[in-house]
């Protein structure tokens, strides 16, 4: 479904461009949730940013479903960590998610159905007429969730969705999550730094080296039935291992942040 | 008075209170401590509005002075807004431009007041190009800032729900901005109140300027503070009534939300 082949992206930058990718291959299958998870500064997001078709790759190629990426596609939609900067403010929670039925030109007629839809799938529904900064945290991106399904699209590109939010609100947002996953059979590609996020969540992990020129280093498979419990010794282990693997990387990753 | 902050209006009171202090203060140090003439006491300025407000000479000027204000700064406005907002998408053009504007920008009305009356005379002209002049380019800087400053995120959002790059702009971008723009406009209607009375006083023969230049020639230290205090007056009453705009109309717009 989503295919990338030796991708490779160079920002310019003085005294030299700075190689942010260097090769990475990845396929995602459909339906599956892939966790990308590496240290920050690893490129996680402008890799998402290459699948998304916000950046160009300066050598390689992205393709979804066969068909080459040459910028935003109407299968992919991206959601983004800071809901406050990308939801609309001036619109009320029913408008930001018919913005986009709005765009696609969904016929009129449809337009009620799917918003009751979607926003009962993410229950704010009761919450309609509320703008986005009177909304909490949490029911911000789920309004950014409900928005997003209302255009169907094949693919969800997450940023770091769930980083700013409080650890109790970020653990219904991961039922929430799987529950839509479950019920909608949509393809995730799911950006974080949090090995627990990435381990509730997965179907594979793609580990991140630390930038510049990062690589998807190992891809985990998680034969793991949902839901994963942190205290479970198969998930424990687990997590030690994902840990021991990016010890190095994050140290590397902090001693160039240090610079 | 432990629970002053807590007694409905006190805002209201403290209000009236600080004014009534002033005119006290003003009163008691005009009458005995500073000559009169140069500082007329409050009670002998009030004496002299009555008659001016009866006959409507003051409202005559404030009515043509506050028209000047109006025309000016619309079309400064609606100029720099749509200016800024190609200024702020149009990056080459931007570049070309942006020297320019730079240092143009100090030029402030008062500056441009010589050059106004050989170009347009000491008729409405001349006023309404000042105000013009002083509004375009707080609204224009204003307006590019905006527009640079709408969410990187908020747009890719927008391009993702399958927006087309004109859709962006006028259905996401332009809102965005919409709170700096409107900002922008309420600094350059403080600035229009202050440019129109020096244009009026170098270059006009009626508006509260010359009233207040007419008053000086004649040594009528009564009728210039009436001007100045109706100065005062106006200044918060239009802004209060642009404030009522704003929230009336584009509430929606002003609420910048929080990093969550």
């Amino acid at each position: 479904m989503l295919q990338l082949d030796k991708v490779r992206k160079v920002f310019p930058a003085a005294p030299e461009p700075y190689v942010a990718l260097d090769g990475v291959d990845l396929e995602v299958a459909d339906g599956e949730i892939l966790c990308l998870l590496g240290p920050s500064g690893c490129g996680k997001s402008t890799l998402l940013n290459v699948l998304a078709g916000f950046e160009r790759p300066s050598a390689g190629s992205v393709s979804c479903r066969g068909a080459p990426v040459r910028g935003a596609g109407r299968d992919r939609v991206m959601f983004f960590q800071d809901a406050g900067s990308a939801l609309f403010p001036w619109l009320n929670v029913e408008e930001n998610v018919r913005f986009g039925l709005r765009v696609r030109k969904v016929p009129k007629a449809q337009w009620a159905g799917i918003i009751d839809n979607y926003l009962r799938m993410v229950d704010l529904d009761r919450h309609r007429n509320k703008f986005p900064a009177q909304l909490s945290g949490g029911m911000r991106q789920r309004l950014q969730i409900a928005r997003a399904l209302a255009v169907e699209p094949a693919v969800l590109l997450m940023d770091e969705p769930f980083a700013a939010l409080d650890a109790l609100t970020r653990r219904r947002m991961h039922a929430v999550l799987l529950e839509i996953w479950q019920r909608t059979g949509k393809t995730i590609v799911f950006v974080t730094h949090d090995i627990a996020e990435a381990i509730t969540l997965g179907d594979r992990i793609g580990i991140m080296s630390a930038g510049p020129c990062s690589i998807i280093s190992k891809i985990i498979d998680l034969d793991l039935p949902r839901p994963r419990d942190l205290a479970d010794p198969a998930v424990a282990r687990l997590f030690n291992d994902i840990e021991r693997l990016l010890a190095p990387d994050i140290a590397r990753a902090e001693e160039r942040a240090a610079h | 008075m432990r629970n002053f902050a807590a007694v409905p209006g006190r805002g209201v009171l403290l209000t009236a209170g600080s004014i009534a202090i002033a005119f006290l203060s003003w009163q008691v140090l005009s009458t005995f401590i500073f000559n009169p003439f140069l500082i007329p006491p409050p009670l002998e300025v009030i004496r002299t509005a009555i008659p001016m407000i009866l006959s409507g000479e003051i409202l005559a000027d404030v009515s043509i002075s506050m028209s000047r204000v109006l025309v000016g700064f619309a079309f400064g406005s609606l100029a720099a807004i749509v200016f800024g907002v190609l200024l702020g998408r149009l990056q080459l053009l931007h570049d070309l431009l942006d020297p320019i504007i730079e240092l143009m920008r100090y030029l402030s009305p008062t500056a441009m007041i010589p050059i106004a009356v050989i170009w347009f005379g000491i008729g409405e002209l001349s006023k309404y190009f000042l105000i013009f002049w002083g509004t375009f380019f707080i609204v224009l800087v204003n307006t590019i800032a905006g527009v640079w400053r709408a969410p990187i995120a908020r747009q890719r959002a927008a391009e993702c729900l399958g927006a087309n790059q004109l859709q962006i702009f006028v259905l996401v971008v332009i809102p965005s901005a919409a709170p700096y723009i409107v900002t922008g406009m309420r600094v350059a209607m403080a600035s229009s109140f202050m440019s129109i009375i020096p244009a009026e006083i170098l270059a006009a023969d009626s508006g509260i300027g010359y009233l207040l230049q007419k008053s000086s020639m004649l040594l009528q230290t009564n009728r210039i503070f009436v001007a100045l205090l109706t100065i005062c007056l106006l200044g918060f009453v239009f802004d209060r009534i642009f404030r009522f705009l704003v929230a009336r109309t584009l509430a929606r717009f002003m609420s910048f939300v929080a990093v969550t």
